[in-house]
C-alpha cells in the first residue's frame, strides 16, 4: 500500500453515515482510504466492499500439509528402526491416523496464524488515528495529495462527520 | 438475541461504558488480591517442595500399590485435561453456532483452558518414574538413533495435549487483540506499554477486520473437532488397554461429555466470585448462567447415561473380569468413591430441572463445586478401582495415596489459580469487542426518532 | 545385559567343561594355590581371566542334608551357587537355603575380626596371635574335664578333630547339638530295630506316600533328595503317577502335594498307624516278616474302631488306607520336628512297625550303617547345662550352634553361661550365643574353608575354599591347632599336624585306601576336589525287629488339655531353624504356605478366628504355660479348628540387621523338660487373645482364592484316563468358538508376516517353559534363584505390605474348598513373565522400551524405560516390577546390597536403577552366553537343553522345562503339546510362551 501519510481524517459517531461517506468517496472514484472500526461491522464492510480474505487458502493448505507429515512422520520413523511389538505390524496406519489428525489441526491453525499475520502486515498503513476508533467511533482516513483535500474535507462534513481533520 | 439487549434487563449499555467498566477491572488491585496470591503462591511452594522429594528418593514416595500402578496423578490429570474442554468448547462450538449469550462469559472460559491444560500437561511428567527424562516422549533425533512408539495410546497424547495447548493458547491470543487495542488507548505508564506491544499494532481497520473475521472464523472449526478428539486420546489411553474397566468402546463420548460437563462447572466457580469482584453483573447475568446450567444438565445426563451403560455391558458382556471389577467398584473396598462419584455427577445434578435452581446462583455455585468433586472421584474409580482388581487375583492390592501425592495435587491448583489471577489482573475477562459486537453501532435515523 | 566378548566365552567354556568333565582348566581351578594368595591382574593367573567364570565343587552347610554345590566364581568372588550334577544326594539341584548360603558369605554383619569382651562387657578387637595366646593360657597344659566343647551336627574330619583336640587336653566334654535332631526318629529306630542313625527313604521307588507330618519337602532330614524322587515317581507321566497321603492336623507346605489330606486329632498319629498296621496284620494284607509276631499284641491293642474315638478319624478310612498302603511299593514316613510333641516316639516307632509289617524295610526304607558324627540327643545340653550351672565346666567352646536362641528359654542356658569362667565362640555371626561369650574367634564360612562331610553313609563330600576370605576370619580348625602348638608339651604331641588342610588330607588318604583307590594320592584328591568328594553305593542292612520293638514306653499319644488349642512349632522352610533368619533373600521370600514374610506369623481357622474375634493381621497373644508371645494373625483353612501353629526361626535379639527384632521365637512357648526320648516337644496347649492391635501383614497374596478364573488348573488321574480335563480353562462363560480361534490365528498370521523387516526376517528360536504343576511343590527354590541369578533388590517388610517385592518369579498360592464341607486343597503355581507372543505390555510403551526380540522373548531395555508404568497396567498377569526407590544407591535408605553384600551381584546382569520397569528375562543373559559359545564353535543352533535358566536348574523337582518352541522334537515344545497344556488367561489371545500343565491328583475311586 502506499506509504503516503497525508491526508484526511474524519470520525463518525453513527455507521450509517459512516457507510454512506464511504459509498460517496468510492463514487467520487477515491479508493485509497481507510475506516476504523470498534468492531466488525457488516455494513461498513459492504460499503467497502472487499473480497473474502485469502486467509482460507492458508488454511487449508496448512492443514493438508499437516495431514501428510503427520503420515510420513509415523510411517518413516516406524520402518527407520522396525521393531516389533505386541505382535502388531511394523508400520500399522490406523493408530498413525491419531497423530495425522493431531498434526492437520496443528499446522491448520499455525498456518491461519501465518495467514492473518502476513495479510494485515501487507495492508498495514501508517496514516492518521484517534484512540477513540476502538472505543466507540467510526474513522475514516482519506489519503490525497494537498491540492485534493479541501474537496475531500467538505465530502465528508456533508456525509455527517463529527469532526474532520486534516492531517499532513 | 442479544441477552444483554432485553428490555426487562438493565438499560443496554453504550459501546464507551463498555470499553470503561471492563477496562476498570484491570484497576489497582485490593489488599485482598495480594492476600489471596500470597496464599497461593505458599501452597504452591508445598507442592513443589513434596516434588522435589519425590524426584530424590523415586516414586516410593506416593502411595503406588502394585497392582495400581497409576493414582492421583493420572487422576489429577485427566481432572485437568477435562476441565480444559468447556473453554474451547464455549468459544469454538458456541461461536459456531452463533450462540450470542457466549460472548461475554467466553474469554474466562478460555484463560481457564490454557491454565488447565498447563496444569494437566505437568501430571504426566510428576508421575513418570524418571521424570528426567520425560522428554524421550518426543520424536526428535537423538543419539540412541531411536524413535518413539506411536502405536502407544501415550504418544497419542503427547500429540493430542500438545496441540490442543497450542492451538487453544493461539485463540486466546487472537481474540485478545482488538481488547488489548482498546485498553492500550486507556493505560498508562508500564500497562501501556505491554498492551502496545500486545495489541500487535491492532488499529481496527477495514482490512485487519477482514483478516481478522475469517481467520476466527476457521481457527474456531479446526478447534471444533479439536476439542473432541483431545478427550477421546486421553480416553484411549484406557480404552486400549485390556484393564477389565478400562477396555470399553464407550470411552471416548463418555470422557467427552464428562469433560465438558467439568469443564462447564469449574467455569461456573470461576465467574461466580469474578462477576461479583470485577462488578460486571451487567454483563455476565443470571441469563448467562441459567445457559450455563443447561449446558450443565445435558452433559451431567449424558455422563449419567453412561455410569449405567458400562454396568450394563459388564453384565451383558458375560465376561467374569469384567463383572467381577464392577461389583467390585460398587460393593468392594471403593464402594465410597463411586457412591461420592455418583452422587455428585448422576444425582445431584438433576435438580437443574428445576428453573428456581438454573437461576440461583448460590445453588449453581455450590453445585458446580459437587461436580468438581464427583468428576475427580469419578477419574479416581475408573484408574484406581480398576487397577485395583484386575485379572490375577493373588496380584491384587489397595492402593492408598500419600501425603505427597495430596501436596502436589494442592500445588496443582495452587497452580491454575496463580495464572488465573495474574490474568484476571492484567487482561480483560469480559471479551470487549465482541459484547460491543452483539449490541448494535448507533444510526442517525434512531437517534433522530 | 552384560555380553562378554567371544575369546572369553570360549576359555569359559572350557572352564565348565572342566567341571563337568575333566577338564584342564577347573582342574586347575580346584587346585588351592588361587585362593591363598591375592590375584595380581598384571600378571594374570591361570583361570582367573576376567569375565570368565571359575566353577570350584564344594558342600551346602545351610542344614545337615549336605548338598553337594558348583559355586560360580568371577574375578574371584563367588556370584552363583548351583547343584552338583553329579552329587547322588541332590544331583544339581537346590533348595532356597542352599541358594541363600551367598548371604552367609557376604554378610553385612559377619564378624569380621577376633574379638574380645572387655570388663565393661563390650568387645572389641584383638590380634589372631593374642587371642590363641589367651585361650593357650586358659587351657594350660593341667588336663582336665572342665573343658567342653559344643558343636553343631558335624561328619567328617572337623568332628573328629574336634574329638582328638579335646582328648589333647584330657576331656571328653563334647557336645553336638543341632537344633532339629530327629531324637524321636532316632529313638525310635533304637527302640524297633536296635539301630542307632537314621533311615533313608527312597521316594523315586514309592507308588505310595503315607506321611505322619514329616514335611519331608521344606525341611525333614534331605528336602532336595526327598522332592526330586518324589516329583519323579508322584509326578504324571503317561496316565500314570503316584499317590500321598499326608496325616496331620496343619496342611504343610509339603502336604500341599498330597492327593489326600487326613488331619486326626493333634497327638495322636502314632495311634492311627499302629491301626493301620493291625489290619494289614489282620487282614493279611502283606507277607510280613516272621517275627512281626512280638508286635502282635501291640499291634491288636490299636483295633481302627477302638482307635477312631482317640484320632477322629473314621475306621474304614484307616482300612483303606492299609489296603492302599500295601497295593505298591510304598513308603511311611514319621514326622520331625513338625509333629515333634511328647509321644512323637510311639508315632516314630509305629511307623516303623507299619513299614516293617508293610515289607518296606530294606526296599523303600534302608538303613545304610551308621556316618560318623551323630548329633546329640537335646537331653544331652540339658546335662551340659545343669553341669554348667554347677560350675564343673571350666571353658566353654561353642562352634556352629546357638542353643540361647534355638532352645526353650526354660533351660536357662544363658544364665548358665555365666557360671562358666571362660567362654569361646567361633561364630561367624554375632548371634545371642556368641554375645555371652569371653572371646569370640570367627570361623570362615563354609564357602571359604577347607573341610569335609559325610552327608550319609557311602557318601564323603569335600568343601573348599572358593575364594579369598572376606573378613580378617579363621578356619576353627586351623584356630584349634594352633593352640595345641602353643600350649605345646602332650596335647601337640597328640596333634602333629600343622594345618587342618593337612590333617584333613591325611584322613583323605585313610579314606581312599578304604575306598581302595590304588593311584597316587594327587590324582584322587584333584578328582574329589573336581566332582565334589567320593561316593559309592553303601550296602543296605538287613534289619529285623529289636527286643524293645513290641513295648513302647510312655503314652502312645498326646493329649490337649481342656479349654486349649494345640500349637504346633514348625520349621521355618526358609529361615530352618532360625539360622536364615539373616539372609535377607530368605526373609523377604513368601512362606509357602502363608506367603508372609519378614515375620512370624499365627496360622489360625478362619472358624476359629471368627470365634475368637481374630481377623487376618490382627496382633494376637500367644499363651502357654511357659510364656506369652505375640505374633500376627493369618486365617488359614488348612488346619483342623483346634489347631495352631506358629514358624521357627524369628524373635531373635541378635544376630544382624535382617534378623534382629522381627517376630516372635516360638520356642520360648515350649517346655525346656526334655521328653521321653530325649527331644525337645514342639507341641503344646495355648490360648489365644486378640490384643486389638492391627497391622497390614507383609505377605505377597492378594486374594487367597482364583474366583474361578483357571489360572491354577487340577485334573484329577481318573478325568485323564477318562480322557477330559484337555486343553484351555479358561473364565469364559462360553469357551472360544472353533471359528473365533480360526480368525484370530488368520490374524496373527497376518500380523507375523506384517512384522519381517530387519531383525526380524529369517528363522529364530521362540524360547518357552513348560512348568508342569504336578511336580511343583511350591518350595520356592526357583524364586531365591531368580534373586540371586538376576541382582533383584531385597525391599523389605514396609515395601511388602505395599506389595512392592520384587519377585519377577512368584509362586501363587490359591486355597481351593475347605468351606462348607467340601475337603481343603491347596495349589501352587510359579508365575513368571509369560514372554506372550502378542503382548499388551509391549505396545503401550511410549518409548521402545518393551519390544519384541526376534528369538521371541519380551525385551525390557532398562536404560530406554522412562517408567510410566503403562506396560505393567496392561499386563494381566501382574509379573512386572517397578523400582520405586533406589535401591542400588549406597547414599539411599532403601540400598539393597550393603557392603560386602554386593559382593555376589551378578556381572552378567544390570543392576536397576530408580524409576525403571524390569521384570523376567528367561535368564536372556545364559541364552547370549550359550549362544555366543555356540558362534565360537560355528554351530547354528543350541541342542536342546543346552540353556538352563536360573529357576529350571534348581527346581529340586524338576518341574521346569525350557527351550525352543520352534524346534518340534525340543523337550518343552512336546510338553506344550500335552493334554494337560494350558495356558494362563489364555483366553486374552496373549500367546504365552509358558505352558502350564495341569495338577493331576490321585484321588481314590468312588
Amino acid at each position: 500500500m502506499s506509504t503516503m501519510t497525508g491526508g484526511v481524517l474524519a470520525s463518525y459517531r453513527f455507521v450509517d453515515a459512516a457507510s454512506g461517506a464511504i459509498r460517496t468517496l468510492k463514487a467520487e472514484g477515491i479508493r485509497d482510504f481507510t475506516v476504523y472500526t470498534p468492531v466488525p461491522n457488516v455494513e461498513i464492510a459492504q460499503a467497502v466492499g472487499h473480497r473474502v480474505s485469502p486467509v482460507r487458502l492458508w488454511t487449508l493448505l496448512g492443514g493438508l500439509l499437516g495431514c501428510a507429515s503427520g503420515f510420513a512422520l509415523t510411517l518413516w520413523m516406524s520402518f527407520d528402526w522396525p521393531l516389533v511389538v505386541g505382535g502388531k505390524p511394523i508400520g500399522s496406519v490406523i493408530p498413525y491416523v491419531v497423530i495425522a489428525f493431531e498434526l492437520t489441526i496443528l499446522f491448520g491453525a499455525g498456518a491461519t496464524i501465518l495467514g492473518l499475520i502476513f495479510h494485515s502486515w501487507r495492508n498495514r498503513q501508517m496514516g492518521a488515528y484517534e484512540g477513540r476508533f476502538t472505543d466507540d467511533h467510526i474513522g475514516i482516513f482519506v489519503r490525497c495529495p494537498t491540492e485534493r483535500r479541501a474537496e475531500v474535507e467538505a465530502l465528508l462534513r456533508a456525509a455527517g462527520a463529527e469532526e474532520v481533520r486534516v492531517e499532513s | 438475541m442479544a441477552t444483554i439487549a432485553r428490555e426487562d434487563q438493565i438499560t443496554r449499555p453504550t459501546y464507551q461504558e463498555i470499553t470503561r467498566d471492563i477496562t476498570a477491572t484491570l484497576g489497582r488491585p485490593s489488599r485482598g488480591y495480594y492476600v489471596l496470591l500470597g496464599f497461593v503462591l505458599v501452597v504452591l511452594a508445598i507442592g513443589a517442595a513434596a516434588l522435589l522429594y519425590q524426584i530424590r528418593f523415586g516414586l516410593g514416595v506416593a502411595g503406588y500399590t502394585p497392582p495400581v500402578m497409576w493414582g492421583v496423578y493420572i487422576t489429577t490429570f485427566v481432572f485437568w485435561v477435562g476441565i480444559a474442554h468447556s473453554g474451547t468448547l464455549i468459544s469454538a462450538i458456541l461461536y459456531l453456532f452463533r450462540s450470542a449469550w457466549r460472548t461475554s462469559v467466553y474469554r474466562t472460559a478460555e484463560a481457564m483452558t490454557v491454565f488447565a491444560v498447563m496444569t494437566a500437561g505437568l501430571f504426566p511428567v510428576i508421575h513418570v518414574g524418571r521424570l528426567w527424562y520425560a522428554y524421550w516422549l518426543f520424536p526428535y533425533p537423538n543419539q540412541r538413533q531411536l524413535w518413539v512408539n506411536f502405536k502407544s495410546p501415550l504418544l497419542w497424547d503427547v500429540f493430542a495435549v500438545s496441540t490442543y495447548f497450542t492451538v487453544s493458547t493461539l485463540f486466546l491470543i487472537v481474540g485478545l487483540v482488538p481488547d488489548l487495542a482498546a485498553v492500550r488507548e486507556k493505560a498508562t505508564g508500564w500497562r501501556r506499554k505491554l498492551y502496545e506491544i500486545t495489541s500487535l499494532g491492532w488499529r481496527g481497520t477495514d482490512q485487519q477486520w477482514r483478516h481478522y473475521t475469517r481467520a476466527y472464523l476457521y481457527l474456531a472449526a479446526l478447534a471444533a473437532p479439536l476439542v473432541l478428539s483431545v478427550h477421546s486420546v486421553v480416553s484411549w489411553d484406557f480404552a486400549m488397554s485390556i484393564v477389565p474397566g478400562w477396555h470399553a468402546t464407550i470411552f471416548a463420548p463418555y470422557f467427552v461429555a464428562g469433560a465438558i460437563y467439568s469443564g462447564v462447572a469449574m467455569v461456573v466457580t470461576l465467574l461466580v466470585p469474578l462477576r461479583k469482584v470485577f462488578r460486571v453483573q451487567r454483563y455476565i447475568t443470571v441469563e448467562h448462567f441459567e445457559n450455563l446450567a443447561k449446558l450443565l444438565l445435558l452433559t451431567g445426563l449424558i455422563v449419567g447415561y453412561a455410569y449405567a451403560v458400562e454396568y450394563f455391558m459388564a453384565w451383558y458382556s458375560g465376561s467374569p473380569y469384567e463383572r467381577a471389577a464392577f461389583w467390585n467398584r460398587a460393593f468392594g473396598d471403593y464402594w465410597w468413591a463411586t457412591w461420592t462419584m455418583i452422587l455428585c455427577n448422576g444425582v445431584l445434578p438433576l435438580i437443574l430441572f428445576f428453573r428456581k435452581v438454573r437461576q440461583s446462583i448460590p445453588a449453581l455455585f455450590v453445585l458446580s463445586l459437587f461436580v468438581n468433586l464427583g468428576m475427580w472421584f469419578e477419574r479416581f474409580v475408573i484408574i484406581v478401582v480398576s487397577l485395583s482388581f484386575e485379572y490375577e487375583p493373588y496380584a491384587m492390592g489397595h492402593y492408598t495415596p500419600s501425603w505427597v501425592e495430596w501436596a502436589i495435587l494442592a500445588g496443582s491448583f495452587a497452580w491454575f489459580f496463580m495464572w488465573f489471577l495474574l490474568f484476571a489482573k492484567n487482561f480483560p475477562t469480559v471479551s470487549i469487542t465482541e459484547v460491543k459486537e452483539i449490541i448494535p453501532m448507533p444510526r442517525k435515523q434512531r437517534a433522530h426518532s | 545385559m552384560a555380553e562378554n566378548s567371544n575369546g572369553m566365552n570360549r576359555r569359559k567354556f572350557l572352564t565348565v567343561l572342566g567341571v563337568t568333565g575333566g577338564g584342564a582348566a577347573a582342574l586347575s581351578g580346584c587346585s588351592s594355590d588361587s585362593v591363598e594368595k591375592l590375584i595380581p591382574y598384571l600378571v594374570p593367573p591361570e583361570n582367573q581371566v576376567p569375565g570368565v567364570a571359575t566353577w570350584y565343587a564344594s558342600t551346602c552347610r545351610e542344614c545337615p542334608a549336605g548338598c553337594g554345590l558348583h559355586v560360580r566364581v568371577r574375578e574371584g568372588r563367588a556370584v552363583k551357587v548351583e547343584g552338583n550334577p553329579d552329587h547322588p544326594v541332590n544331583a544339581g539341584r537346590l533348595c532356597a537355603r542352599g541358594q541363600a548360603s551367598l548371604q552367609g558369605l557376604y554378610n553385612p554383619d559377619r564378624v569380621r575380626q577376633p574379638l574380645s569382651r572387655t570388663a565393661d562387657g563390650k568387645f572389641e578387637p584383638i590380634a589372631w596371635e593374642d587371642a590363641i595366646a589367651q585361650v593357650a593360657e586358659r587351657l594350660g597344659g593341667s588336663p582336665s574335664d572342665g573343658v567342653r566343647f559344643l558343636t553343631g551336627h558335624e561328619a567328617g574330619s572337623f568332628d573328629r578333630l574336634v574329638d582328638e583336640w579335646l582328648a589333647a587336653f584330657g576331656s571328653r566334654g563334647r557336645v553336638a547339638f543341632e537344633p532339629l535332631g530327629y531324637e524321636a526318629l532316632r529313638h525310635a529306630n533304637r527302640t524297633v530295630f536296635g539301630i542307632d542313625g537314621l533311615a533313608r527313604h527312597d521316594f523315586a521307588a514309592a507308588d505310595y506316600v503315607l506321611s505322619f507330618g514329616a514335611d519331608f519337602l521344606d525341611t525333614w532330614l534331605s528336602p532336595v533328595e526327598h522332592a526330586r524322587g518324589f516329583g519323579a515317581r508322584h509326578g504324571y507321566r503317561d496316565g500314570h503317577m503316584g499317590r500321598y497321603v499326608h496325616v496331620e492336623p496343619r496342611l504343610s507346605m509339603t502336604a500341599m502335594s498330597a492327593d489326600e489330606w487326613v488331619a486326626p486329632r493333634p497327638g495322636s498319629e502314632g495311634l492311627l498307624a499302629l491301626s493301620v498296621a493291625h489290619v494289614i496284620v489282620r487282614d493279611g494284607l502283606a507277607s510280613t516278616p516272621a517275627d512281626v509276631h512280638r508286635v502282635r499284641p501291640l499291634l491288636d491293642r490299636h483295633v481302627p474302631e477302638t482307635v477312631a474315638a482317640e484320632t477322629g478319624v473314621p475306621a474304614d478310612t484307616v482300612a483303606r488306607l492299609a489296603r492302599e498302603f500295601t497295593a505298591g511299593p510304598s513308603v511311611a514316613l514319621a514326622g520331625g520336628m513338625g509333629i515333634q510333641h511328647a509321644a512323637a516316639h510311639v508315632t516314630a516307632a509305629a511307623v516303623n512297625l507299619l513299614n516293617y509289617v508293610a515289607g518296606n524295610v530294606g526296599r523303600t526304607v534302608r538303613f545304610e550303617g551308621t556316618p560318623t558324627g551323630r548329633p546329640a540327643p537335646y537331653s544331652r545340653l540339658v546335662e551340659l547345662t545343669s553341669d554348667m550351672k554347677g560350675g564343673a565346666v571350666r571353658a566353654l567352646f561353642m562352634h556352629g550352634a546357638n542353643p540361647v536362641h534355638g532352645t526353650p528359654p526354660g533351660l536357662g542356658f544363658r544364665d548358665a553361661m555365666q557360671a562358666v569362667p571362660f567362654k569361646v565362640s567361633f561364630a561367624r555371626f554375632m548371634d545371642e550365643t556368641a554375645q555371652a561369650c569371653d572371646l569370640v574367634l570367627p570361623d570362615h564360612d563354609p564357602l571359604e574353608q577347607w573341610n569335609d562331610f559325610e552327608t550319609r553313609p557311602g557318601v564323603h563330600a569335600l568343601q573348599q575354599p572358593v575364594m579369598q576370605p572376606v573378613f580378617d576370619t579363621r578356619a576353627t580348625g586351623d584356630v584349634l591347632l594352633q593352640v595345641t602348638a602353643r600350649v605345646g608339651g602332650p596335647a601337640s604331641a597328640r596333634l602333629t599336624v600343622t594345618s587342618f588342610k593337612d590333617y584333613l588330607q591325611r584322613s583323605w588318604a585313610a579314606l581312599q585306601a578304604r575306598v581302595g583307590d590304588r593311584r597316587p594320592f594327587a590324582t584322587f584328591w584333584t578328582e574329589a576336589l573336581q566332582r565334589g568328594g567320593v561316593w559309592r553305593e553303601p550296602s543296605t542292612q538287613r534289619v529285623t525287629l529289636a527286643a524293645s520293638a513290641g513295648s513302647l514306653e510312655g503314652s502312645s499319644t498326646w493329649r490337649l488339655p481342656e479349654g486349649r488349642l494345640a500349637l504346633i512349632a514348625y520349621p521355618s522352610s526358609a529361615l530352618y531353624d532360625g539360622r536364615g533368619a539373616n539372609r535377607p533373600w530368605l526373609q523377604e521370600l513368601p512362606d509357602p504356605v502363608t506367603k508372609t514374610t519378614w515375620t512370624t506369623w499365627v496360622e489360625i481357622h478362619p472358624e476359629t478366628g471368627a470365634e475368637l474375634g481374630i481377623a487376618e493381621g490382627d496382633v494376637v497373644e500367644i499363651a502357654s504355660d511357659m510364656a506369652t508371645i505375640r505374633a500376627q494373625a493369618y486365617l488359614y483353612p488348612g488346619l483342623r479348628r483346634d489347631t495352631v501353629a506358629v514358624p521357627m526361626g524369628q524373635g531373635h535379639t541378635a544376630f544382624g540387621r535382617y534378623a534382629e527384632g522381627r517376630g516372635a521365637n516360638v520356642l520360648h512357648l515350649l517346655d525346656a523338660e526334655p521328653t521321653a526320648f530325649g527331644g525337645v516337644a514342639t507341641y503344646t496347649g495355648v490360648t489365644l487373645r486378640a490384643t486389638g492391635e492391627h497391622a497390614p501383614l507383609p505377605k505377597t497374596e492378594g486374594k487367597p482364592r482364583q474366583m474361578g478364573r483357571g489360572i491354577a488348573q487340577m485334573v484329577t488321574l481318573e478325568e485323564l484316563a477318562r480322557g477330559e480335563g484337555h486343553g484351555e480353562h479358561g473364565a469364559h462363560a462360553a469357551p472360544v468358538p472353533e471359528r473365533i480361534e480360526e480368525i484370530l490365528d488368520h490374524w496373527q498370521e497376518g500380523q507375523d508376516e506384517a512384522t519381517k523387516y530387519g531383525a526380524y526376517e529369517g528363522e529364530h528360536p521362540r524360547w518357552g517353559m513348560a512348568v508342569d504343576l504336578s511336580r511343583c511343590t511350591g518350595c520356592s527354590a526357583c524364586v531365591t534363584a531368580c534373586y540371586a541369578e538376576n541382582n533383584i533388590a531385597t525391599v523389605g517388610p514396609e515395601s511388602v505390605r505395599r506389595g512392592r517385592e520384587m519377585s519377577w518369579l512368584r509362586i501363587e498360592r490359591y486355597f481351593e474348598g475347605g468351606e462348607n464341607g467340601e475337603p481343603f486343597e491347596a495349589r501352587v503355581l510359579p508365575m513368571l513373565c509369560q514372554q506372550c507372543g502378542s503382548a499388551p505390555c509391549e505396545t503401550v510403551c511410549p518409548v521402545f522400551a518393551a519390544y519384541h526380540t526376534p528369538d521371541g522373548l519380551n525385551g525390557q531395555i532398562y536404560n530406554r524405560c522412562v517408567g510410566t508404568r503403562y506396560c505393567s497396567n496392561n499386563c494381566p498377569y501382574k509379573v512386572r516390577y517397578f523400582n520405586w526407590f533406589d535401591y542400588q544407591e549406597p547414599a539411599d535408605p532403601t540400598f539393597a546390597w550393603p557392603e560386602p553384600l554386593h559382593w555376589l551381584l551378578n556381572p552378567d546382569v544390570t543392576v536397576r536403577s530408580k524409576g525403571v520397569m524390569e521384570k523376567c528375562t528367561f535368564c536372556v543373559q545364559r541364552i547370549r552366553d550359550k549362544q555366543n559359545q555356540a558362534k565360537l564353535e560355528d554351530r547354528d543352533r543350541l541342542a536342546d537343553g543346552e540353556v538352563l535358566t536360573a529357576c529350571q536348574q534348581t527346581c529340586p523337582s524338576d518341574a521346569i522345562v525350557f527351550g525352543d518352541l520352534n524346534d518340534p522334537n525340543s523337550r518343552v515344545s512336546a510338553l506344550a503339546r500335552e493334554t494337560r497344556g494350558y495356558h494362563a488367561l489364555g483366553e486374552l489371545n496373549t500367546r504365552p510362551a509358558v505352558t502350564y500343565l495341569k495338577k493331576v491328583r490321585n484321588l481314590v475311586e468312588g
